[in-house]
């Protein structure tokens, strides 16, 4: 069988690409504008003008390339790495410095995070009362609308959440991609069910102490966003804890392995959004009639979703994130986007088109406010 | 059974669809919403709980909030009181403060916002200590350490 002619079943004509972009144009042109797009501003027009190109070119190339990974890899990336900017930049503005104060926390002004979820749950359950520090309603990040957000895109995405929407996510994925090939090639897949003993240990300490103990003391991405102010051996310690992590299995390990290893090994909305995946209507399928074992998904899979067992019975675990990284990797299309209910090898143009209208509109539109602020205020240092 | 869960499948894709195309345009509506749930509320530990007093005085307004003893099933032995002063408020701020609301004063507390330093006279041996005082966007805010 001719290998190329098959890779490319997922490309498609420029005509045909441009067609199936018009919608994502659209939407996305009311979303980022508002309908009304503002020329006021010379940096804000031109920042918003960019992030609205930018994005729609990249859902273009996915189309037009058949790549989806590729191209999602980039905004999100961009996503992160804006966020983090955006942050650093809000809070040194306002605060001249990263961290927050003890006032911030007494006023409730801390911006809320998805990553605090798995620590609310048995609280407002039993104390009918959120414990976090920040706002229920309006401001930046607040807890309402961050809850909305996640829960959409979880019950729509599964833990595709972790791929199309976590602002965090694209920092270890950029750096999953510095090298060609791994160094460190062998790891044992006992320890993607870490984040379910870490979700636990923060669950029952949350619970226990009324405190968001990952927010606390473990999130690597304090290093990247904001953490408590140093005033004493605790907060050294935390902050100390926070860039370990950060450097350790955010940089470092990412790197050398070409894995995801916060997601796989940390995280702890990871499990919830992976149970998720039973819910959700998009799945990674395998068409068990084209493939051939060859085993390049599983050693590209990022998340340690892929195992040669489970490929030889022709099924994808819960971890599986969408990235779309394995399927880009296979040359006979046999792994593909699907949607449950429908056989595997079936509808696989519907249902990627479907999967990617779908998840990256979520993205483009969730990540457009932070990639704008970013280059506003880069337009700002230039000229 | 076979088509069945095909169109089960395809509506529900359709279905998420027009959730993520709705979940932006009504993002304030839906999180207004959520807002509104029973649960939906600061804890007290964070918030410092419901304001249980409130008076004015020459240049400010004190307030008083509710004992916060909250743990997960029950209350705990140890608490905290907020006491909050909002306003253009003077150089050294001395109160008394009636916690409980039984019309006795249970501490007494003399501020010098100069060099933060906080002076706290407990009346009652509920009252242990400082736990936090310190100038807030709004004026002053002081947590103390209390026991039942």
């Amino acid at each position: 069988m001719d290998n190329t002619a098959v890779t490319y079943k997922m490309k498609k004509t420029f005509g045909k690409s441009l067609l199936y972009t018009l919608p994502m144009f659209i939407i996305t042109f009311m979303f980022i504008t508002g309908g009304k797009p503002d020329f006021s501003d010379p940096s804000t027009a031109l920042a918003m003008s960019i992030t609205f190109l930018g994005v729609n070119v990249l859902y273009f190339l996915m189309h037009y390339t058949g790549k989806t990974d590729r191209f999602r890899a980039v905004l999100f990336i961009v996503f992160a790495m804006s966020l983090s900017f955006t942050l650093i930049s809000n809070m040194l503005e306002t605060r001249d410095a990263m961290s927050f104060s003890r006032a911030d926390m007494l006023e409730c002004k801390i911006p809320f995070c998805h990553l605090v979820i798995p620590m609310m749950i048995i609280p407002a359950a039993f104390t009918r009362s959120i414990i976090f520090p920040g706002s229920i309603i309006g401001g930046f990040a607040d807890i309402s609308s961050m809850v909305i957000l996640w829960l959409a895109a979880t019950l729509v995405l599964g833990r595709g959440f972790c791929s199309w929407g976590c602002f965090y996510g694209g920092w270890e994925d950029g750096f999953s991609r510095f090298r060609k090939k791994p160094v460190i090639k062998r790891i044992s897949e006992s320890w993607k069910w870490m984040p379910f003993a870490v979700l636990i240990m923060v669950a029952l300490t949350a619970a226990l102490t009324l405190v968001p103990t990952y927010c606390d003391w473990i999130c690597p991405f304090k290093a990247v966003t904001e953490f408590e102010q140093v005033t004493g051996v605790a907060s050294a310690a935390k902050a100390g804890i926070f860039i370990s992590l950060f450097g350790g299995l955010v940089v470092i390990l990412p790197v050398m392995t070409k894995k995801r290893t916060q997601c796989s090994f940390l995280c702890p909305l990871g499990p919830i959004n992976s149970v998720s995946n039973k819910v959700t209507p998009f799945a990674i399928k395998i068409d068990k009639k084209s493939c051939t074992e060859c085993m390049k998904c599983v050693d590209t899979c990022p998340l340690f979703a892929l195992t040669p067992e489970g490929i030889k019975a022709g099924s994808v675990s819960i971890f599986c994130s969408k990235c779309g990284k394995c399927v880009d990797a296979c040359t006979r299309n046999a792994i593909h986007f699907g949607i449950k209910g429908v056989p595997s090898g079936t509808m696989k143009n519907f249902s990627r088109n479907l999967f990617l209208f779908v998840s990256f509109l979520f993205i483009a539109v969730f990540s457009s406010g932070a990639i704008i602020n970013s280059l506003q205020s880069l337009l700002k240092l230039i000229f | 059974m076979k088509k069945f869960k095909i169109t089960a499948g395809i509506v529900w894709a359709f279905m998420c669809l027009i959730l993520i195309i709705i979940l932006f345009p009504g993002l304030n509506s839906f999180s207004s919403s959520a807002s509104r749930l029973s649960f939906m509320r600061i804890n007290p530990n964070y918030s410092g709980g419901e304001i249980a007093r409130k008076y004015i005085t020459e240049n400010c307004t004190v307030e008083v909030h509710k004992p916060v003893y909250d743990g997960l099933l029950k209350e705990r032995k140890r608490g905290f009181v907020q006491v909050d002063w909002r306003g253009n408020l003077p150089e050294t701020l001395i109160d008394t403060i009636d916690y409980n609301l039984d019309n006795s004063p249970d501490f007494i507390l003399q501020i010098d916002r100069t060099n933060s330093e906080t002076e706290l006279n407990p009346m009652s041996q509920k009252v242990k200590d400082v736990r936090i005082s310190m100038p807030v966007s709004y004026g002053w805010a002081v947590r103390i350490n209390l026991e039942k």
